[in-house]
């Protein structure tokens, strides 16, 4: 299948400073793409090059197969996107600010009704947007970038200040739309746990380069446990388990396994054992998604 | 395209007081002139022969001032709308080019200001044939000492427009605006190329319609100057 957004060594820099270094960003249609990193780590950036905000030091990007620095107009006018905080007017109300946007994009009046009902803030249509919480104003942003349909949805922390029945509104709605609309969804976000509830895909920015992009199963898999044991000779010992048949890995005088029944590492234990190799520790080692996720970003070692 | 984004940014400048400070500018004008005449009537048509002709002199003292005054602050109210919250982001998002909401944005400043001469125009009207000046009405001087300054005052529209979008902090167009009026109080003593000389309607050689042709082509010099800056940066 084709991208949806497909973007190559995309780059910016703001004077010395390199705030998105060559990412590729590859997203089909469909899904529902987490882009994921620590505060500071480029994402905004990134969306913001998406959307035509500011313009790449190099490289390309893609949306719909055109490229953005061309068909900016063309391609926007099939993206909705709420960045960062919530834009809004606070002297019109909330069917205002709509009617203001929707006048630029040209649909029918009736749209204003239906997407603040789909954010829940009919009741409030006619208040003031100045009195509104912030999770009512994050909501209008959401009404605001669904107003004319759009076939791609960027999200930029759209759960931010939100409380968390607000949360698992917003969550259950972008996970709706895929199947409902047919959009395809980038959302981004500081928190594994929100991304890992929604994400089909996932990508993980840390200062600036793209360390991780797949779908969130391969993810979930690097998080099952893991058995090491640490012997007087890793090498050799590795050896005559891969002469077993037994899938394993060894580094730094440990040998690692990814599936750890229990007869399984007996029986590992015993063919070590008999090689005349020393067994010093058998230990297994748990990693939640966040510990991963920790130690792409930060780049240190957790074990 | 820039239909839409008009009647968008009109929709936004509702409850910010942009219509009545729009209207307040020409009333202030003449309002001064009530308050002189009503003082001293007697004694300034003593002033001249040409009452007419000395009471637009009288109007005309002031309606420089406003405009200096009144571009910097509908500019900054403008501006503002869109950077109280840094709704340009989403604006810019949306499927518009860059030049056309800087355009939108300065058509609405020149229409408002367009009704403002507009209405002083009338109100000046109406106070002289009020004060009776006399029966032949010189309209075409009327609409001169309305539009003129307007005219005049366009590459000031285009600069505080500029400075006003492009700096989030409206501290910096509003010390500009404030040095604009200034300039403008003392216009008698500025060299001629000063834009802010420029809706007094004095220069050397004692011909307004220069400063008319003046304000045109260096306003939309100014104007496109900036459009074009608009549209090269970043959005934050």
């Amino acid at each position: 299948m084709e991208y949806i957004v497909q973007t190559e060594n995309l780059s910016k820099s703001f004077g010395k400073e390199q705030a998105v270094s060559n990412i590729n960003l590859k997203i089909r249609k469909g899904e529902i793409y987490g882009f994921l990193g620590p505060n500071g780590a480029g994402k905004t950036t990134t969306i913001r090059m998406l959307l035509g905000l500011m313009k790449p030091s190099s490289g390309t990007i893609k949306i719909f197969q055109k490229d953005v620095t061309k068909d900016r107009i063309n391609i926007l006018a099939k993206v909705g996107s709420l960045v960062e905080n919530p834009s809004y007017y606070p002297h019109l109300t909330a069917y205002e600010n709509l009617e203001a946007l929707r006048k630029i994009l040209g649909v029918p009046k009736s749209r204003i009704d239906e997407v603040l009902a789909i954010v829940r803030l009919k009741d409030a249509a006619n208040k003031k947007v100045k009195g509104f919480s912030l999770g009512m104003k994050q909501r209008l942003g959401i009404a605001a970038s669904l107003l004319h349909n759009p076939e791609l949805l960027i999200l930029d922390e759209p759960t931010n200040g939100l409380d968390p029945s607000g949360i698992i509104e917003i969550r259950n709605l972008i996970k709706r739309l895929p199947a409902e609309y047919g959009m395809t969804i980038i959302i981004s976000s500081h928190l594994l746990s929100e991304i890992d509830q929604m994400a089909t895909q996932v990508g993980i920015v840390s200062k600036g380069k793209m360390i991780f992009q797949d779908s969130i199963e391969a993810m979930r898999k690097s998080a099952q446990p893991k058995v090491f044991i640490k012997v007087s000779d890793a090498e050799k010992g590795w050896r005559s388990l891969v002469a077993h048949g037994i899938k394993a890995e060894h580094k730094d005088g440990l040998i690692s396994l990814d599936e750890c029944s229990d007869e399984k590492v007996a029986h590992i234990v015993q063919i070590l054992v008999q090689e005349g190799i020393l067994v010093y520790r058998v230990e297994e080692e748990k990693r939640s998604l966040e510990d991963i996720f920790l130690q792409m970003t930060t780049g240190e070692q957790l074990i | 395209m820039i239909g839409k984004l008009l009647t968008s940014d009109f929709l936004k400048i509702k409850r910010k007081g942009l219509w009545f400070l729009t209207a307040l500018g020409p009333i202030g004008v003449v309002a001064l002139q009530m308050v002189n005449y009503g003082v001293r009537k007697d004694y300034l048509l003593e002033q001249s022969e040409d009452d007419w002709g000395y009471y637009l002199l009288n109007i005309h003292s002031f309606t420089p001032l406003a405009i200096v005054l009144g571009i910097a602050i509908l500019t900054s109210f403008m501006a503002s709308i869109e950077n109280e919250t840094n709704a340009w982001k989403q604006l810019i998002a949306m499927p518009v080019s860059k030049f056309t909401v800087y355009l939108s944005k300065f058509s609405v400043l020149a229409i408002l200001l367009l009704l403002s001469s507009t209405l002083l125009s009338l109100l000046t009207l109406a106070y002289g044939v009020f004060l009776d000046l006399g029966d032949s009405i010189p309209y075409s001087e009327i609409m001169k000492y309305g539009f003129y300054p307007y005219f005049a005052a366009l590459p000031i529209l285009a600069l505080q427009l500029w400075v006003a979008s492009v700096f989030h902090n409206q501290g910096i167009p509003i010390t500009i605006g404030i040095f604009g009026v200034m300039f403008t109080y003392s216009a008698y003593v500025l060299p001629d190329w000063m834009i802010w000389k420029w809706p007094s309607l004095m220069n050397e050689w004692d011909e307004p319609l220069m400063n008319v042709m003046l304000g045109l082509g260096i306003g939309v010099l100014l104007y496109i100057v900036g459009m074009l800056d608009f549209a090269r940066r970043d959005v934050k």
